[in-house]
C-alpha cells in the first residue's frame, strides 16, 4: 500500500546511495586509514575491528530487518480489531538476553588477549625513540644515538620500535593511524607504545597526528614517519648525529648537497628524497593572506648564521655545533634542513614558508608560542607592531636566515 | 490510605498541610533529606578519595605524618598534624550528636507531663539544641585553630597537593558543619518565637538527620586522614 | 483518528483565569508550566547549538577553509557540546519530568513545587551566563571535558574557562534541586494503587534517571571545585607545572560523572518511547519489568565503566580488561530493551503518526549507536577510534539518534496534552523524513572518516588525506536540519494558535495522564485517582473508570472543588537571581559575591518561612 511503496522506494534511493558513495570513496586515496594494518600492532587490532565489523553487521542486519518487518508488516489495517494484548515472554525474553551475551563472548575474548599483547613490555632490543608533545609540535629523540628531531622520525623497517612519551605542557595524544593504535602522552607520566613496522614498508612516509583536544593549534599538531631500510637508518642517524653541517665547530662534513644523492648509500646523511614524497605527507595549506615578502633577495647563509646568533632565535632553539644556540623550548634545528615540513607538518619546508614563518609564525599557524619576528608585522599577542627596538627583523635579515637553516641538512 | 498523622500542620512554615496523601506516609521533606544524604555521601567519597589518591605525592612539605627537611634552607619542618587536639574536638563533636538525640527526643514530648527536675532537663529543647549548636561551634573553633596553626607553620592551601587537598576536604566539612549550626540557631529562634512542639518534631528530625550525617563523615575523615600513617 | 476523548475542552492551551500574563509565569510553582517554560527554553538553546554545529560542518566541508579561527572553532565545538548536553538534552528531559511525572503517577503536583521553580530560574541563569561569551568570543574553549591541565590557569589564562566552570557548577546546581525533588515526588506521591511495578515506563526511567543525577552529579561538582580553586585560589589540585599534580584525577573523577550523564541523556527519551510504541501499536509495552530492570541494570553498570573514556591514557591492562568487559556488559540490557520494544509493535495495528515514526526511528538509529559502541567498548579496537570521527558517529547516533528521536517522539504525543491541540501530522512527517536523512547524511559518513583517520576537534584538515568526501557530505546533511527545525517551529507555533482541538485524549493511550483534560487544569486531578492497573485507561477496574470520568470533566476551578492549591511565589526566582549574582561576583568582585549571597540568603528565608499554600480548614 502507500505507506509501503513509499517505504521500498525510500530504501532503493538509500541502496544507490550507499552505493555510488562507495564507487566514488574508492577512487580517493586513504592515506590515513586505519583499516589496512603495516605493523604487528595495527594488525592485531584489526583482526579484532573485522570480528567487531562483522558480528556487528550481522546484528545490525537482523535487528533493522527485523524492525522494518514488524513495521510493515503489522501496520493498522481498515477494521481492525483489538490486537492481542500480550505484556510478554519470558521465554523470548531470556532468548535474546543470551544471544547478545553469546556473541559478546566472541568479542570479550580475543579482546583480552589482544590487551595484554599489545601492553606487554617492548621486545628487548627494540629501537628507543624519547617523544615528548609541545604545544603544538613533536620532539622526536634517539637516547641510544644522542639524535635530537622534530615533527618527523625515522623508523628502520622490520625493527620494533618502543616509543616513551612525555609532555611538556598540556595532555597530547600520539597516533600514527596505518601503523598502530594511539596513545595518549600525559604530563607527569611516562607511556609506551611500541609496534614494528612491516618490512615492506621500507621507503614509505606516513602521517601522524596529535588526537587529544591540546589547545588553539591542536589541528596543527602533525607529524611524519618515514619507514626506511636498515642501511638508509643507519645512514640518516650519522648524518643527523654530527653536528650543524654550516659553519659548525668541529668536524667538517662534507657539503650539504652530496648527501641527498647518496640515498641507499652507507654514507652519513641519507634523506627521504623529496620527490618520492606522496601526496598525502605534502602539506597543502595556503599561506593566510596579509604576509608578504620582498622578492627578489638572496640570501647569505653565513650572514644569516650571524643573525641568527645574535636574535631571538637563540632563546628557544638549539643547533648542535653553534654554541650561541642553546635555547630548548623550541625544536632543535641542527639538521632543520633536512626536514620535509615546517610547523609540524603545516607547510612543506621550502624557503618561501621558512621566510614567512619567521617573519610572523603566529599569522602562519594559529596561537604558536613563536613570536613574531619581522619589523613592522603585527603581533596578535602583544597586540603591537614589532618595531627594530623590540628586535625586529628586515627581509634581508630574514632571507639571511632562511638560507642559513637550509643550509643545515 | 490516609496519612498517619504523625505531623501536623506547622504555622509560619512551610510544612504541607496534613491532609495531604503520601504513599509512604511520610513526610516529602523526610525522603527528600534521605536523597540529599545520599548524594552528599558521593560529595565527600570525592573529596576523601582525592585526598587519599594524593597521599604521599606531594612534592615539597609539609607533611602530615612526616617531617621534612626542606633542601634549600635546611629547615626541618614536623609532621604537622596534631592529634591530640584533633581527638578533642571530635570528642566534642561527637557530643554534639548525643545533644542532638536529646533535642529531638525532648521536643517530640514536649506536652509529656514533667514530674521529677531530671525529666525537666531532658524535656528542655531550648537547652539540646543550645548544647548541639555550641559543641558544632565548639568544633568549628577547633578547626580554625588548626587552619591558623597550619599556616604559621608554612602549610597553606597552596604549598603542595597535601595542603590543597587538606584544606578542601576539611573545609567542605567545616562549612557543612557551619550551615548545621545555623540550621541549629534558625530551629532555637522558631522555638523562642512561639515554642517548638511535638507537632514539630519533622522539623527537628531531619536537621538532626543531617547533623547525624555530618557527625558521621566526620568520623571517617578523622580515621582516614589523622588516625591512620 | 481513534480516540476516547469524553468531551473537548473548549479552549486551546489557555490557562484560565488569573494564571495569566508575565507576573503568573515569573512566579508560577505549577509543574506544567514551569515544565512549558523549560520546554521553550531548551528548544532555544538546542537550537543555539544547532547553529554552532552548522558553523562547524561550514568550516569543514572542504579542507584548509578558514570562515572560522582557530580559536573561535575551539570555542564552538566546546559550547556545542555543553549547549546540547546540559542546556538542550537534559532541560528537554526536564520539561517532560515536569509536566509527565505527576500527572502519570496521579499527583496534584510535584513534592516541592517553589523548589521546582526554582530550579527552572536557576537553569535559566545559568544557560544565560554560559551562553552569552560566545556573542563575544570569549566562550569556554577547553572542551565540554575540559581536560586538566590544559584549563588550568597556566595553560588557559583567559575568562573563557571561568564561565565553564561556573557555569557547570550553577547548573548543576539546577539539576540536584529537580532531582531531589523528583525522586521525592516519585517515591511519596504516587496515587493509590500506583505501585512501583504499576509506574508507567518513562516515569521509571525519570525515577532511574534522578537516582543517577544524584549519585553522579556530586562527582563533577568536586572536581568543578577542584578547577575553581586552582584558577582563583592558586590551589594544586590539576597543578602539573610546579606540584607534581596527576591529570588523571580529573579524567577520573569527570567520566565518574560522565558515563551516567550519558545515560542521564538516553534514558528519558527511551522512557518516552516506551510511552509511544504502545500507545500506537495499541498494545502494552512488552515485557514490562524486563524494561524496568534492564534500565535500573544499565544506570547501574553506568558507575562501573568511567573509565572506558580512557582506553588511551595507558591504564595497563588489567583495568582496560576490567572496563572493557563491564562496558560489553551493558549491551545487553540495552539489547534487551530494543527487542523488547520491537516486541511491543510486533502483532500490534501500528499507526504511523509522526510521534511514531520518531519513535521507530529511535530504536533503528539507536541500534546504529549501540553496535559502534561495543566496536570501541574493546579497548585494543578503540585505540584506533577513540578521539576520531568515529567516535563523533557513534554518539550522534545515541544522543541525537537516540535521545532527541525520542525527544521529538514525546513532543508530538505529548503536545495536544500540553496546549489541547493537535501538531500538523503533514508537517511533522515532512519534519521527520528531513530530520531522518539530514542525521544520517550527516553522521554516517563520519564513521568512515573516522576509520580513515580523522582525528576530533580540529579547526581544519589538509586535502589530500582522503576525508573530503565524507567531509563535504556531513556538511550537507548538517545543512538540512535548521530546515527539518524551521518546519518544525513554524508547525509548533501554528498549531498551538490553530490546530485540531486535541479533548483529553487524542491517541487513544492508556495511562493516567490521558484521563484529564487537554490542557489539564492546574490541580491535575478532581479526585486523586485510584490504580489497578499499568494501563488504566485500557485494562483497568471500575474504579479506574470512575476516577477516568470524574477526572475528565473540566472547567470547574480548585477553589469550586476544594482543592488547596500552593500560591505563586517570586521568591525562588530571587534565591536563583541571588544565586547567579554570587557567582557573577567570583569573576568581578567581592561586593557581588556579598550583594548575591545575601539576596540568596534573605529571599532563602523569606521563602522557608512562609507557608506554601492557605491553610486546610
Amino acid at each position: 500500500m502507500k505507506g509501503t511503496d513509499r517505504l521500498w522506494r525510500l530504501a532503493s534511493y538509500a541502496f544507490f546511495a550507499a552505493f555510488a558513495i562507495a564507487a566514488v570513496s574508492c577512487n580517493e586515496a586513504h592515506p590515513n586509514t586505519t583499516l589496512v594494518p603495516h605493523s604487528d600492532f595495527g594488525r592485531e587490532i584489526d583482526f579484532l575491528w573485522d570480528r567487531l565489523l562483522l558480528l556487528g553487521t550481522i546484528v545490525f542486519v537482523l535487528v533493522e530487518g527485523a524492525l522494518i518487518f514488524v513495521v510493515i508488516k503489522y501496520r493498522r489495517r481498515e477494521n481492525q480489531p483489538t490486537p492481542p494484548q500480550t505484556h510478554g515472554s519470558t521465554k523470548l525474553e531470556i532468548t535474546w538476553t543470551l544471544i547478545p551475551a553469546v556473541i559478546l563472548v566472541f568479542i570479550a575474548v580475543p579482546t583480552v588477549r589482544t590487551i595484554f599483547i599489545t601492553q606487554a613490555q617492548a621486545a628487548p632490543g627494540s629501537l628507543n625513540i624519547d617523544v615528548t608533545g609541545h604545544q603544538w609540535w613533536w620532539e622526536f629523540r634517539y637516547p641510544e644515538y644522542g639524535v635530537t628531531t622534530a615533527n618527523e622520525i625515522y623508523l628502520p623497517a622490520g625493527r620494533t620500535v618502543n616509543f616513551r612519551l612525555r609532555s611538556a605542557d598540556v595532555i597530547h595524544s600520539f597516533w600514527t593511524p596505518q601503523l598502530g593504535g594511539k596513545r595518549d602522552v600525559i604530563t607527569n607520566r611516562t607511556n609506551y607504545i611500541w609496534y614494528t613496522p612491516d618490512s615492506s614498508t621500507a621507503s614509505s612516509v606516513w602521517n601522524g597526528f596529535c588526537v587529544e583536544f591540546c589547545g588553539s593549534s591542536h589541528a596543527n599538531m602533525r607529524f611524519r614517519v618515514f619507514t626506511v631500510t636498515p642501511e638508509q637508518f643507519a645512514s640518516w642517524l650519522a648524518g643527523q648525529k654530527m653536528p650543524a653541517h654550516f659553519g659548525a665547530v668541529g668536524p667538517t662534513p662534507p657539503a650539504a648537497a652530496s648527501f641527498a644523492s647518496t640515498s641507499g648509500g652507507v654514507a652519513p646523511g641519507y634523506i627521504f628524497p623529496r620527490e618520492k614524497i606522496p601526496d598525502y605527507a605534502v602539506p597543502h595549506a595556503p599561506i593566510p593572506s596579509g604576509l608578504n615578502f620582498t622578492t627578489g633577495l638572496t640570501g647569505s647563509a653565513a650572514r644569516g648564521k650571524q643573525v641568527f646568533s645574535s636574535s631571538a632565535c637563540i632563546g628557544c632553539h638549539s643547533i648542535a655545533g653553534n654554541p650561541a644556540a642553546m635555547g630548548i623550548t623550541g625544536p632543535n634545528l641542527t639538521h632543520v634542513g633536512s626536514r620535509s615540513t615546517l610547523a609540524a607538518g603545516r607547510y612543506p619546508n621550502a624557503a618561501a614558508y621558512m621566510a614567512l614563518w619567521i617573519k610572523n609564525a603566529r599569522a602562519m599557524k594559529p596561537d604558536v608560542i613563536m613570536p613574531t619576528l619581522g619589523l613592522d608585522e603585527y603581533d596578535p599577542v602583544l597586540k603591537a607592531k614589532v618595531t627594530a627596538a623590540t628586535g625586529g627583523l628586515t627581509d634581508q635579515q630574514i632571507a639571511d636566515i632562511v638560507a642559513y637553516l637550509t643550509a643545515l641538512k | 490510605m490516609s496519612a498517619p498523622a504523625t505531623h501536623g500542620t506547622v504555622v509560619h512554615t512551610s510544612a504541607p498541610a496534613a491532609h495531604h496523601y503520601t504513599t509512604l506516609g511520610i513526610d516529602n521533606r523526610k525522603v527528600a533529606i534521605w536523597a540529599f544524604i545520599g548524594s552528599e555521601c558521593m560529595l565527600f567519597v570525592s573529596l576523601i578519595s582525592t585526598y587519599l589518591i594524593y597521599k604521599g605525592r606531594s612534592v615539597v612539605g609539609p607533611f602530615p605524618h612526616e617531617s621534612w627537611t626542606d633542601p634549600s634552607t635546611g629547615h626541618v619542618l614536623k609532621p604537622i598534624l596534631n592529634i591530640p587536639v584533633t581527638s578533642a574536638s571530635t570528642f566534642v563533636l561527637l557530643m554534639s550528636s548525643l545533644f542532638m538525640v536529646l533535642a529531638l527526643a525532648a521536643v517530640q514530648n514536649k506536652e509529656k507531663p514533667k514530674r521529677t527536675r531530671g525529666e525537666r532537663i531532658l524535656g528542655n529543647s531550648r537547652l539540646w539544641l543550645w548544647m548541639t549548636a555550641i559543641a558544632g561551634s565548639t568544633f568549628l573553633g577547633f578547626q580554625a585553630f588548626e587552619f591558623t596553626s597550619f599556616v604559621h607553620e608554612g602549610l597553606t592551601i597552596r604549598t603542595n597537593l597535601f595542603g590543597s587537598s587538606f584544606f578542601t576536604l576539611t573545609g567542605f566539612h567545616g562549612a557543612h558543619v557551619t550551615a548545621g549550626v545555623l540550621w541549629l540557631v534558625t530551629l532555637l529562634a522558631i522555638d523562642y518565637r512561639r515554642g517548638l512542639g511535638s507537632r514539630d518534631s519533622l522539623l527537628v528530625d531531619i536537621a538532626a538527620l543531617y547533623w547525624h550525617f555530618v557527625d558521621v563523615i566526620w568520623i571517617v575523615i578523622f580515621t582516614l586522614v589523622y588516625l591512620i600513617k | 483518528m481513534a480516540t476516547t476523548a469524553i468531551s473537548t475542552p473548549a479552549y486551546g492551551g489557555e490557562y484560565s483565569g488569573e494564571q495569566s500574563g508575565l507576573w503568573s509565569w515569573l512566579s508560577t510553582v505549577d509543574h506544567k508550566r514551569i515544565g512549558i517554560l523549560y520546554l521553550y527554553t531548551a528548544l532555544f538553546f538546542f537550537m543555539f547549538g544547532g547553529v554552532e554545529a552548522i558553523i562547524m560542518r561550514a568550516q569543514l566541508g572542504a579542507p584548509n577553509q578558514h570562515l572560522v579561527s582557530a580559536e573561535f572553532y575551539n570555542q564552538l565545538f566546546t559550547m556545542h557540546g555543553t549547549t546540547m548536553i546540559f542546556l538542550a538534552i537534559m532541560p528537554l528531559s526536564a520539561a517532560f519530568f515536569n509536566f509527565l511525572i505527576p500527572l502519570q503517577i496521579g499527583a496534584r503536583d510535584v513534592a516541592f513545587p517553589r523548589l521546582n521553580a526554582f530550579s527552572y530560574w536557576v537553569y535559566l541563569f545559568g544557560g544565560i551566563f554560559i551562553t552569552v561569551p560566545i556573542l563575544f568570543a570569549v566562550a569556554p574553549n577547553g572542551g565540554w571535558f575540559g581536560y586538566a591541565p590544559l584549563t588550568t590557569k597556566p595553560y588557559s589564562p583567559g575568562i573563557n574557562i571561568d564561565f565553564w566552570v561556573i557555569g557547570l557548577q550553577i547548573l548543576g546546581v539546577s539539576s540536584l534541586a529537580a532531582a531531589f525533588n523528583f525522586l521525592t515526588t516519585i517515591i511519596n506521591l504516587r496515587a493509590p494503587g500506583m505501585t512501583l511495578m504499576r509506574m508507567p515506563m518513562f516515569t521509571w526511567m525519570a525515577f532511574v534517571v534522578q537516582i543517577l543525577l544524584v549519585l553522579a552529579f556530586p562527582v563533577i561538582t568536586i572536581a568543578l571545585v577542584f578547577l575553581l580553586f586552582d584558577r582563583f585560589f592558586g590551589t594544586n589540585f590539576y597543578n602539573t607545572v610546579s606540584a607534581g599534580a596527576d591529570p588523571l584525577l580529573w579524567q577520573h573523577l569527570f567520566w565518574i560523572f560522565g558515563h551516567p550523564e550519558v545515560y542521564i541523556l538516553v534514558l528519558p527519551a527511551f522512557g518516552l518511547v516506551s510511552e509511544v510504541l504502545p500507545t500506537y501499536s495499541k498494545k502494552p509495552l512488552f515485557g514490562y519489568p524486563v524494561m524496568v530492570y534492564s534500565g535500573i541494570l544499565i544506570a547501574a553498570l553506568g558507575f562501573g565503566v568511567w573509565a572506558h573514556h580512557m582506553f588511551a591514557v595507558g591504564m595497563g591492562p588489567i583495568a582496560d580488561t576490567f572496563f572493557g568487559l563491564t562496558t560489553m556488559l551493558i549491551a545487553i540490557p540495552t539489547g534487551v530493551k530494543i527487542f523488547n520494544w520491537i516486541a511491543t509493535m510486533a502483532q500490534g495495528a501500528i499507526r504511523y503518526t509522526t510521534s511514531m515514526l520518531f519513535g521507530i526511528g529511535l530504536v533503528g538509529l539507536f541500534t546504529i549507536g549501540g553496535i559502534s559502541g561495543i566496536m570501541h567498548a574493546s579497548p585494543p579496537a578503540d585505540l584506533q577510534q577513540t578521539d576520531t570521527y568515529f567516535i563523533v558517529a557513534h554518539f550522534h547516533y545515541v544522543l541525537f539518534g537516540g535521545s532527541i528521536m525520542g525527544i521529538f517522539a514525546g513532543i508530538y504525543h505529548y503536545f495536544p496534552k500540553i496546549t489541547g491541540r493537535l501538531l500538523d501530522e503533514r508537517l511533522g512527517k515532512i519534519h521527520f523524513w528531513l530530520t531522518f536523512i539530514a542525521m544520517n547524511l550527516t553522521f554516517f559518513p563520519m564513521h568512515f572518516s573516522g576509520m580513515l583517520g580523522m582525528p576530533r576537534r580540529i579547526y581544519t584538515y589538509d586535502s589530500g588525506q582522503g576525508w573530503d568526501l565524507f567531509n563535504a557530505m556531513s556538511s550537507a546533511g548538517a545543512m538540512i536540519f535548521p530546515i527539518a527545525m524551521l518546519i518544525f517551529i513554524y508547525n509548533f507555533f501554528k498549531s498551538r494558535k490553530s490546530g485540531e482541538i486535541a479533548g483529553s485524549n487524542p491517541w487513544g493511550a492508556g495511562t493516567l495522564e490521558w484521563s484529564i483534560p487537554s490542557p489539564p487544569p492546574d490541580y491535575n486531578f478532581a479526585r486523586i485517582p485510584t490504580v489497578t492497573s499499568r494501563y488504566p485507561l485500557w485494562e483497568g477496574k471500575e474504579v479506574d473508570h470512575e476516577s477516568a470520568r470524574i477526572n475528565s470533566q473540566e472547567g470547574k476551578t480548585a477553589a469550586e472543588l476544594g482543592i488547596v492549591m500552593p500560591y505563586n511565589t517570586i521568591k525562588p526566582l530571587f534565591v536563583a537571581l541571588g544565586l547567579i549574582i554570587m557567582f557573577c561576583g567570583l569573576m568581578t568582585s567581592p561586593f557581588l559575591i556579598a550583594l548575591g549571597a545575601g539576596l540568596m540568603v534573605f529571599s532563602l528565608y523569606s521563602w522557608l518561612l512562609s507557608p506554601l499554600e492557605p491553610e486546610h480548614h
